[in-house]
């Protein structure tokens, strides 16, 4: 009787550790993504506390590279720890720039670090961006419409086509877009983009594409991979 | 009564001083053309720019041509900007600024595309 309860005991103790260790785990990517991101000196660059107060264009040039207080309504996980890894130029010219071509000099993190940074930043979220009101990665007619003939968008975003990289070269890569951004996040912003990004080099579409065709524009992005 | 058309004036003056700042992010129609327009008509307004790449379906206009700039009216130019090619029967690689720009800032840059192309619009 007594080697039986001693058999729960112990049991009883095996299970509480799986749990605690479990719920560490859980914790110490976020936890220690943080504390790597404020080592690496990232935050030099890259804004986390939102939301971001620019009010001119002076304002907007002082920043050195993306905002990420948004990080996590913006990005898709995966592709977000690959490309911490292994980080190639998402816009053809550097940031804030239309003269200088982009350096490729993004620091790489090791693949520990990546996948903590990874999950440190999809904790960073916006309520101005709404979950689950796009649907990723269906194709899109209507999206495709508004992107290629109602509004020239590859004029600025380089595109693949026909397996050729063509467009414009002053806004962010969408040749893979669809790996990268969350189709939630780009109807945001295409429908308050103050609340993203207040300073832009892009048109606001605001008042001239409608909510459908904004859904509609950001649902065929995604299909880009 | 005087009082009354006091704050009246006031009040008006504070909404289109707060108002105005709040739209406009550049000091001049050189920062607005440098920032948005540079961008596919280049920094000398040759229709340059670094989204004039080979593969796109039109050229961007060369600012600096004054020859066909003056073929142009204010209202062309105006309504170009603000609506973007599309809504003026032109490319929509040209995109409407409308939303982006106020009008007055729409009618300075008409004023600095006069410079650029030396030229005044029909």
């Amino acid at each position: 009787m007594k080697g039986i309860s001693k058999f729960f005991a112990g049991a009883l103790i095996a299970f509480m550790l799986v749990i605690i260790a479990g719920v560490y785990q859980s914790e110490a990517g976020p936890a220690e993504g943080k504390s790597a991101f404020t080592s690496k000196n990232c935050g030099n660059c890259h804004l986390t506390a939102g939301p971001n107060t620019d009010k001119t264009f002076a304002d907007k040039l002082k920043h050195k590279g993306p905002d990420l207080w948004f990080a996590g309504s913006k990005f898709k996980k995966d592709w977000l720890t690959g490309w911490l890894k292994d980080p190639k130029p998402i816009r053809p010219m550097g940031y804030n720039s239309i003269e200088k071509k982009n350096p490729g000099n993004h620091p790489k993190l090791s693949g520990k670090e990546a996948a903590d940074v990874a999950e440190y930043l999809m904790t960073l979220t916006s309520k101005d961006v709404a979950k689950g009101v796009v649907e990723d990665g269906k194709p899109n007619i209507q999206g495709k419409i508004v992107f290629e003939k109602t509004q020239g968008c590859y004029g600025c975003h380089p595109v693949m086509k026909a397996g050729k990289v063509v467009g414009g070269l002053s806004g962010p890569s969408f040749v893979d877009a669809g790996k990268r951004l969350q189709g939630d996040f780009i109807y945001a912003y295409l429908k308050n983009p103050k609340a993203l990004i207040p300073v832009k080099r892009m048109p606001t579409y605001e008042g001239i594409l409608n909510d459908n065709q904004m859904k509609a524009a950001a649902q065929y992005i995604t299909t880009f991979k | 009564m005087l009082k009354r058309i006091a704050y009246t004036v006031l009040a008006i003056l504070f909404v289109t001083v707060f108002l105005g700042i709040d739209k406009s992010f550049a000091a001049s129609a050189e920062e607005n053309y440098k920032w948005y327009c540079s961008q596919c008509h280049g920094l000398k307004g040759d229709g340059k720019g670094i989204n004039a790449t080979p593969d796109q379906p039109v050229n961007p206009k060369n600012h600096t041509d004054t020859a066909e700039m003056a073929k142009l009216s204010v209202s062309d130019v105006e309504n170009v900007i603000r609506d973007g090619g599309a809504a003026t029967s032109k490319s929509t690689m040209m995109p409407p600024f409308g939303k982006a720009l106020s009008d007055a800032e729409i009618k300075d840059l008409v004023t600095h595309l006069k410079k650029l192309c030396k030229c005044s619009f029909k």
